[in-house]
């Protein structure tokens, strides 16, 4: 019974997808028709469209198991053994460079957003304060 | 009938592969471990040992693959979950987000163009911190190359995961939001299953940020692209 609830579900979040893609083509727009789907689903999910009752078993499973979909896609660079050469080195080595410099930009600007979030919540309690006591 | 058998084959071991690697990361935890990486490999060297071409094995490759467009949009549950989270630190949250996808497609544009690395493999790159099945299609939609897309998103999360410590605390940042966001926007999933390590806070900003990174991400991409002539 359970299986039957996923697969219904799953077929859902299938058909959200399909509408994502004939958007996609339709506007011709740069953005992927899934991201767009996702988009659709999360407003539908907001405005209680379509109820999370509806989605979250399949939604649950499949993110579950996120990680077996793109082995297929993965296989594919047996077809690039250039990868393997020097540009293939200068390739990785730009992608460490670049994850090194944005964590440490990342971190350091969302501890930033953090602290100035806390010290206007903190002003705000304060203000409040002292209008009580006054 | 023999590509049925071969299509039903190639999912079989696909499935079965990725079943047992991940059975053995759940054992040894090591980030370099993880079940894509292992699993690919094995995949490939089976692949190679039978003289088999990866568009045989995409005959039935191709069924798997073709869930990840419905798991993409299975994202907007785990979003939907924790909206009042995010509507609690929006502004951190947003600004954070922004940051740390622009800094991290700039970056990898920017250096791998400095390195003189071809156009086809420097799209690619670009959405190297957005989640995997969202990378494949904005690699797709600038012109690169899906697999190629892949590579560069797991040395992201990897090393993103391995050198994130040791950045921490030459930066000094210690705020669980702050690290949340951080390996949420460079190394997605991985980032996310390593900032559970941390605490319950640096875990729900850092799954929130990858999501939120993904639709961001796929904005910005086509915009990073033409600012720099990449």
């Amino acid at each position: 019974m359970k299986i039957l609830i996923i697969f219904l579900q799953i077929f859902i979040l299938y058909i959200f997808s399909f509408i994502g893609t004939v958007i996609h083509n339709f506007f011709h727009l740069v953005i992927p028709g899934s991201i767009i789907a996702l988009i659709l689903l999360f407003i539908c999910l907001c405005l209680k469209i379509v109820p999370v009752k509806w989605i979250e078993n399949g939604a649950g499973f499949l993110l579950s198991i996120l990680m077996l979909f793109f082995i297929p896609t993965t296989v594919g660079i047996m077809n690039y053994p250039s990868l393997l050469s020097f540009q293939g080195a200068l390739l990785v080595l730009a992608v460490l460079l670049s994850t090194i410099i944005s964590i440490a930009i990342a971190g350091k600007v969302g501890q930033f957003f953090e602290k100035k979030a806390q010290k206007r919540k903190d002003d705000k309690e304060c203000s409040k304060f002292s209008s009580h006591s006054a | 009938m023999q590509q049925i058998l071969l299509a039903f084959c190639m999912i079989l071991l696909t499935v079965v592969t990725y079943f047992v690697m991940t059975r053995i990361y759940k054992r040894y935890s090591y980030p370099y471990l993880t079940p894509v990486l292992t699993a690919t490999a094995f995949i490939i060297m089976i692949l190679l040992v039978f003289h088999i071409p990866y568009k045989s094995y995409m005959i039935g490759g191709q069924w798997i693959s073709s869930l990840l467009g419905p798991s993409v949009v299975a994202l907007a549950y785990p979003l939907y979950k924790q909206r009042h989270f995010i509507i609690n630190h929006l502004f951190t949250i947003l600004g954070g987000v922004l940051v740390g996808t622009i800094s991290g497609m700039v970056s990898v544009g920017l250096l791998a163009k400095i390195f003189g690395i071809n156009h086809t493999l420097i799209l690619s790159i670009i959405p190297k911190s957005l989640t995997t099945p969202v990378a494949i299609e904005v690699a797709r939609g600038l012109g690169g190359n899906a697999s190629m897309a892949i590579v560069g998103v797991m040395i992201a999360g990897i090393f993103g995961v391995i050198a994130a410590p040791t950045i921490f605390k030459l930066m000094r940042i210690h705020s669980p939001i702050g690290r949340g966001i951080a390996l949420g926007s460079t190394s997605h999933a991985i980032g996310t299953s390593k900032a559970a390590e941390y605490s319950e806070l640096t875990f729900s900003m850092s799954s929130v940020t990858m999501a939120l990174c993904a639709i961001i991400g796929s904005f910005i991409g086509p915009i990073v692209v033409w600012l720099f002539q990449i």
